[in-house]
């Protein structure tokens, strides 16, 4: 299966950096998931968790606690929280 | 000089030695950690700014209320500096740049933040008025801090109370290179946002790859754009305040580390030095007591 690159960072803390198969992320207009080769994409983060499939098959959770967002372009996303 | 002044002079001069060599030790340590900090913070800075980047080139940026550019009569500037001196030529150069930055302006067009007291202190002595001053004592910086600022400068920039907003603080290179900067936090223009991701971004490394921030043609927004910006652009002043603050912070433990390390290795040679110009000097009253001794003696025998 094909990765993609992600970065998920909070302020003065990067949460997370390096390949991904997939995350699966609560917008604020719904659940969405992004897998490699996603369009160029940006959307707000409703509250809620998401999940992080790694490169190694490793899962991760990240808590949305207020206001994030995601950004998507030439398979390389970037999520801020 | 007599030998008991110098003696005296070599204990002051070997205590200063040895405060300027503690005041190192701890600015060493506080240097890795700031440093630490700023370094861990450039990731989130720079996805932030590049997000801010990309949707700009959509015309809805423009139209943000803090992305008005406009005449400018009113500034107001932010500067960022140490509260304690003994840091080289860090303060002196940041406050420099700030004063130069304003000087067009007259004084009563420009209100003062000062983070820090140095800053304070110059500004507020020379007329300026200084609508708040924070104090630069904690090394840990809440981002709560520059939220609240920006937030402040955000509403006084939206209802056009000032119509730039200015910051003034060094950017951390290195810890021998530390460069005052001005840079402009309002109106937000892609120009200055990419000013600011270049600071961010090393020149080599890690995170070189991403100096060039391309534009992404089409990118679908949810839920639209218009609500994007206004939740990333107050948030992204905040941000490259914070980090601002940050890299301030670094370069001033940096510049103190290194002071101190010049202060402690010039005191050691001075009280080198002022030990051999001693015994030299006693060794002169010696000979002198000898030979008065050997020709009191002669001429006793005579």
């Amino acid at each position: 299966m094909k990765t993609f690159h992600l970065t998920v960072a909070r302020v003065g803390e990067n949460l997370f950096d390096g390949e991904a198969l997939s995350a699966s992320l609560p917008g604020s207009e719904g659940v969405f998931e992004i897998l490699a080769g996603h369009e160029a994409f940006v959307s707000l983060l409703a509250k809620g968790e998401m999940h992080v499939r790694a490169a190694n098959e490793e899962m991760f959770h990240f808590e949305i606690s207020a206001d994030g967002i995601a950004e998507v372009s030439r398979n390389q996303a970037t999520v801020l929280l | 000089m007599a030998l008991k002044d110098i003696k005296t002079k070599i204990q002051a001069t070997e205590r200063t030695h040895k405060v300027a060599r503690a005041m190192e030790a701890v600015s060493a340590v506080k240097m890795r950690k700031t440093q630490s900090v700023a370094l861990t913070g450039r990731p989130y800075a720079r996805a932030a700014l590049q997000i801010l980047a990309r949707l700009s080139g959509s015309a809805d940026l423009v139209r943000h209320p803090l992305a008005t550019a406009r005449d400018i009569r009113r500034v107001a500037l932010v500067i960022l500096t140490s509260d304690k001196g003994l840091a080289g030529a860090l303060n002196s150069g940041v406050i420099m740049a700030a004063a130069k930055a304003v000087a067009p302006y007259a004084t009563d067009a420009v209100t003062v933040y000062a983070y820090g007291r140095k800053g304070e202190e110059y500004f507020a002595r020379r007329g300026y008025p200084v609508a708040r001053a924070f104090e630069n004592k904690k090394d840990t910086v809440e981002i709560s801090v520059m939220e609240e600022l920006s937030a402040e400068l955000g509403d006084a920039f939206t209802n056009e109370t000032y119509d730039e907003v200015l910051v003034a603080y060094s950017n951390f290179k290195s810890t021998f290179e530390q460069i005052p900067t001005i840079r402009r936090l309002l109106p937000l223009a892609l120009p200055d946002v990419t000013r600011l991701i270049e600071d961010i971004v090393p020149e080599k490394g890690r995170w070189s790859d991403l100096r060039a921030v391309e534009s992404v043609p089409a990118y679908s927004i949810e839920p639209d754009s218009g609500e994007v910006l206004a939740m990333l652009a107050p948030r992204l002043v905040a941000i490259s305040l914070y980090h601002m603050l940050l890299e301030a912070k670094a370069s001033e433990h940096s510049a103190r580390m290194v002071a101190m390390k010049n202060a402690s290795d010039k005191s050691k040679e001075v009280a080198h030095d002022l030990t051999r110009l001693f015994n030299k000097i006693r060794q002169a009253a010696i000979t002198r007591e000898v030979s008065e001794i050997v020709g009191g003696r002669e001429a006793l025998a005579t």
